[in-house]
């Protein structure tokens, strides 16, 4: 069996790499704000870690009593908005751009984990603030978990849903962002697609 | 370098600089001023919940049909099935029925008898009255409480207490209104989330449960939160934006076919996930991966890529990365 270390120290070079978190150069094509929507949604994941541990570290009800903790969680609630938001731009532009092509099905795959996993992510985070829609939905929203035979996540228990939300769930959907945008690094944006008169210059440089 | 048309992309463009730590931290900027102004500017949307002691003050008539429910075995708890009990009220599947009873709750014992007891060491007077209803028969029960449940379509709130015509309720009549005194109380709370091996409080899962059916639905409806009004993605405070990302399922779930469905919750849950996993398949199904393609919005989104490599086609090989 190959050594592990050796076989470690292989893969981790190119992604443990400063060349490739901190490029000087990018594609001609990858200019601009359509090229922000990514960096924007992970700048609001950023955000939404930062206002988090503020509301972790404090309690999960201290909002409700204290002025300071209440605008960490306007923030919060802010910021949720702004990263799905600047992601479903993202998703948008991702799409129109075909950007798995290129040996980029994977980087779309991690992408579409992501966006799967922030939304209970969001939602727990609501069950746990202790409002009427946190009541209301962790009653109702019960229903279609128990029919898929999910019934182990149990909305109603805010206990559980304390520790889904500020460690389980962040910390998938954490490893899954770091998954996304290192093979967005590794392999970086996908090249646009050949539009006729480019084509054209192509086949022609080709020649 | 992939050959061109392989993969159908270009292969001719060059690398600019880029300070690639400016973008985020730019981004990073912009999204702290975004997130920061909006808290500033609009705080974060509460809308005071519906706790057991407002509701028992504020509707005393309607708490004790939605108790009393839980007597008849009516109740949406008392009925529902797992993985709380063996109900089958809110049995939507079989693989619900597989998981089986994960967090047990008997609706008339750990919503009723158990708290009474508790309140009974406060006030003895609840003891017979409580004694009473134990010792009857299943059938007897169900009798006293479908019989009181119905006369409560006539209740009237007199001196705090709710007074219905006189009929057969043995002493269901009267262990309402003790439950209703509780409420009103506040102290059901502590009586609902108990756990005798432990100090802390985490689980409040009965608590939660208790209100489950009208009285949450009559408080969720004015502000459109039911399913059937895309409650999902609808604030509780107007104005402000909701779960929006889950407008996809909230649609699904006004479809004919799912609303009328005694598994709805279920099926919009189900086809929700379906529609997932077409996005994240979408690279590899044939034909739908062409569509962007064909779309052609990608040809505004490098419109500048497009526009310099048309006017200037003579872009020099050795530029090519």
């Amino acid at each position: 069996m190959a050594n592990w270390t050796s076989a470690s120290r292989q893969a981790l070079a190119d992604l443990l790499s400063v060349d490739t978190w901190l490029p000087e150069t990018m594609p001609e094509y990858a200019q601009g704000f359509m090229y922000m929507l990514g960096s924007l949604t992970a700048s609001s994941f950023v955000v939404l870690v930062l206002s988090g541990v503020v509301l972790a570290a404090n309690g999960p009800a201290s909002w409700s009593y204290n002025g300071a903790d209440r605008f960490a969680a306007a923030v919060h609630f802010w910021a949720v908005q702004a990263f799905f938001f600047f992601m479903m731009l993202h998703l948008w532009r991702v799409f129109f751009t075909g950007a798995w092509r290129g040996g980029r099905k994977e980087t779309w795959l991690l992408g579409a984990l992501a966006f799967l996993i922030a939304i209970p992510t969001a939602f727990t985070g609501y069950l746990i603030n202790g409002d009427f829609y946190s009541q209301w939905n962790a009653v109702q929203a019960k229903d279609g978990l128990n029919a898929l035979g999910l019934a182990w996540v149990n909305l109603p228990n805010a206990g559980q849903m304390f520790g889904m939300h500020v460690v389980v769930l962040p910390l998938t959907l954490s490893a899954l962002i770091f998954g996304h945008i290192a093979r967005v690094r590794l392999k970086g944006v996908v090249p646009p697609y050949p539009a006729a008169q480019v084509q054209t210059h192509t086949s022609k440089e080709g020649q | 370098m992939a050959a061109q048309g392989q993969e159908d992309m270009v292969t001719q463009y060059q690398y600019v600089p880029e300070d690639f730590m400016k973008h985020l931290m730019g981004t990073l900027g912009i999204v702290s001023v975004l997130v920061l102004v909006l808290a500033i500017w609009f705080g974060v949307p509460e809308e005071a919940p519906l706790t057991i002691q407002k509701d028992a003050l504020q509707n005393p008539v309607a708490f004790e049909a939605m108790t009393t429910r839980d007597l008849n075995g009516q109740g949406r708890m008392a009925s529902y099935g797992p993985p709380y009990n063996d109900g089958t009220g809110n049995l939507e599947s079989v693989v619900q029925k597989w998981v089986g009873i994960l967090h047990p709750l008997n609706a008339e014992d750990d919503f009723i008898v158990k708290p009474l007891e508790m309140a009974a060491t406060v006030n003895p007077a609840i003891t017979p009255v409580l004694n009473r209803f134990e010792s009857a028969s299943p059938a007897q029960k169900v009798l006293w409480a479908n019989n009181y449940e119905t006369a409560l379509a006539r209740g009237t709130v007199k001196n705090g207490l709710v007074v219905v015509p006189s009929g057969d309720y043995g002493p269901v009549s009267t262990l309402m209104n003790d439950t209703l005194k509780l409420g009103e109380s506040g102290l059901m709370s502590g009586a609902l989330m108990r756990n005798p091996n432990v100090v802390t409080r985490f689980n409040n899962q009965n608590y939660e449960l208790f209100l489950e059916g009208d009285p949450l639905h009559t408080a969720a409806a004015p502000l459109q939160l039911k399913g059937t009004q895309w409650g999902i993605i609808h604030s509780a405070v107007p104005g402000y934006p909701g779960a929006w990302w889950m407008t996809i399922p909230s649609w699904i779930y006004q479809w004919p076919f799912v609303a009328n469905s005694p598994a709805n919750d279920g099926i919009a849950l189900g086809l929700g996930f379906v529609v997932w996993v077409l996005l994240a398949v979408t690279p590899c199904i044939p034909g739908w991966n062409r569509v962007p393609r064909l779309l052609g919005v990608y040809r505004l989104i490098w419109k500048d890529y497009y526009h310099q490599h048309t006017a200037d086609p003579a872009v020099p090989p050795e530029n090519l990365p």
